[in-house]
């Protein structure tokens, strides 16, 4: 393997803190780049990014010593083929649109409402910690079908299961937090079962349940985690980042409020500017060659879907935020088989509801100091926090 | 083997082929089609490989699933909208043009 000595320099660090200037420079000069702080060759280009999601006979999900099977269990996340078209098309139901725009999105909206509701009175609030949050913990226990399960536990047990996916340090402790995330959730899930068998709902468990081809209750409490760790920082940071774009471009949030450009083109931009999801693993199962690069099995990939939704090959001016550039075909939900289950549920629930809700309800909500606003992270991406006021 | 004609918004065309068996979507994403991106890769799950068929000869019914993620599409339904995932190849849709559909407006 012949390493670009450019590439040593790049560090976890210099990612984490803003990513993006060496996603370009990578896609310039070295597409399918070994990187060996990620201990990855990172696929970069919008191009690249959509032939390996197209191929899963070559790139496989199913990745050798995962991290993630360490820590939550063999999920569909980390399946391909039968197996995986199994285990989804047993979850699938509750999320399609229908379902989520019939039976969803007045709960998504009592949901939204509620926590409105507590915060318009105080006239200041983080949005990240004190809306965003709690409104992605709370739909999604909801979605799920785990109404014991409090916003602070859905949210504490997601973040186990992100910290134990991502202990790339070995760290005991966040091994330990995981291991007792994921028996409480067992717990939860082993409570609801009963119930839920006698008495289907419109819930992801009941749909597990009571499939044409049920699944297991093991595989029912596995396959619940996954939805825990993707369905809270994923819907938390696509409402942050839509946010904080409308409050740093006053222009375009007056084209959103007075209608000329729909909420919808304000998170599609969102996600495409900052992806929740900015890179996921791949493992190469044969040998073969991408951008020129030939990859032999058994080497891991990243596809850097955050540095897709920047191609300058595919979008104009890619690092500006602008809600009213043309629809393209940014990847933030993924593709091919593992695209993004709670696509429709993300797509209502922020585009018609949270969004609206925020910019509607607090008059004249503004941030306390725009350069105080810190994003981290290469792998989930959002903002740390957003301090706004309003006047109340 | 069966020939598809993809036609563009524009009016550019490109005719590929398309084995029996397989999906037209996959024939376009075969060929590079553009506007076919296929995000879910042929769930019916994502509406991005939709186009419309203006010609009347048979093509299966719309499923259920078909129908609300036709919904979904960018760009506007109408009474020839399909999910070219949804369409399977065989031999009588040889000389079929399709549409794509795109983004819409
Ligand atoms: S490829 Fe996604 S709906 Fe057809």
């Amino acid at each position: 393997m012949t390493t670009a000595p450019a590439t040593a320099d790049i560090t976890l660090d210099a990612l984490d803190a803003d990513p993006y200037p060496v996603f370009r420079r990578l896609r310039a000069e070295d597409p399918v780049a070994w990187v060996p702080a990620a201990g990855r060759f990172l696929v970069t280009r919008h191009e690249d990014v959509l032939a390996v999601e197209r191929d899963q006979r070559t790139f496989s999900s199913v990745e050798e010593g995962s991290l993630m099977n360490r820590a939550i269990g063999p999920t569909l996340l980390r399946q391909d083929g039968d197996a995986h078209r199994r285990l989804r098309a047993a979850a699938e139901g509750p999320v399609r649109p229908r379902a989520v725009k019939e039976r969803w999105l007045p709960r998504f909206r009592r949901n939204a409402d509620a926590l409105v509701d507590g915060l318009v009175e105080r006239g200041r609030a983080d949005l990240v910690a004190d809306f965003a949050g709690p409104l992605a913990a709370a739909n999604l226990g909801a979605l799920l079908g785990l109404p014991a399960a409090t916003p602070a536990d859905v949210q504490s047990w997601s973040q186990a299961f992100i910290d134990g996916c991502g202990n790339y340090a070995d760290d005991p402790e966040v091994w330990q937090r995981c291991a007792d995330a994921v028996r409480t959730v067992d717990e939860a899930v082993d409570d609801a079962i009963p119930f839920l068998r006698e008495h289907p709902d419109d819930s992801v468990v009941s749909s597990m349940l009571h499939a044409a081809d049920p699944l297991t209750d093991e595989e029912i409490r596995t396959n619940v985690r996954i939805f825990l760790g993707g369905g809270v920082n994923e819907p938390r940071d696509a409402i942050s980042v839509a946010a904080y774009g409308l409050l740093t471009h006053p222009d375009q949030r007056v084209d959103v409020l007075s209608g000329r450009t729909p909420w919808k083109a304000v998170f599609e931009e969102a996600v495409r500017w900052v992806a929740p999801i900015g890179m996921y693993p791949r493992q190469v199962v044969r040998d073969t060659e991408l951008a020129g690069r030939r990859l032999s099995a058994g080497d891991r990939i990243g596809v850097v879907v955050s540095s897709a939704n920047r191609d300058e090959r595919v979008f104009d001016d890619p690092d500006a935020f602008d809600v009213r550039r043309p629809a393209g075909p940014h990847l933030a939900f993924g593709g091919g088989p593992h695209f993004c289950l709670g696509t429709w549920v993300a797509r209502a629930s922020i585009a018609g509801i949270a969004l609206p809700a925020l910019f509607g309800r607090l008059p004249g909500l503004e941030l306390t100091d725009p350069d105080a606003v810190r994003m981290a992270g290469w792998v989930f991406r959002g903002p740390l926090a957003l301090d706004t006021t309003w006047s109340s | 083997m069966p020939t598809i004609t993809f036609r563009q918004p524009d009016g550019a065309e490109l005719r590929v082929d398309a084995p029996v068996g397989t999906s037209v979507m996959k024939s376009a994403v075969g060929a590079d089609v553009p506007g076919i991106l296929a995000e879910c890769g042929g769930q019916a799950m994502c509406a991005t490989c939709h186009v419309y068929v203006t010609d009347d000869r048979a093509l299966p019914p719309v499923s259920d699933e078909e129908d609300e993620m036709l919904d979904c599409a960018s760009a506007p339904r109408t009474g020839h909208s399909r999910l070219s995932c949804q369409l399977v190849v065989d031999e009588d849709m040889d000389g079929l043009t399709v549409l794509v559909a795109g983004e819409g407006p």
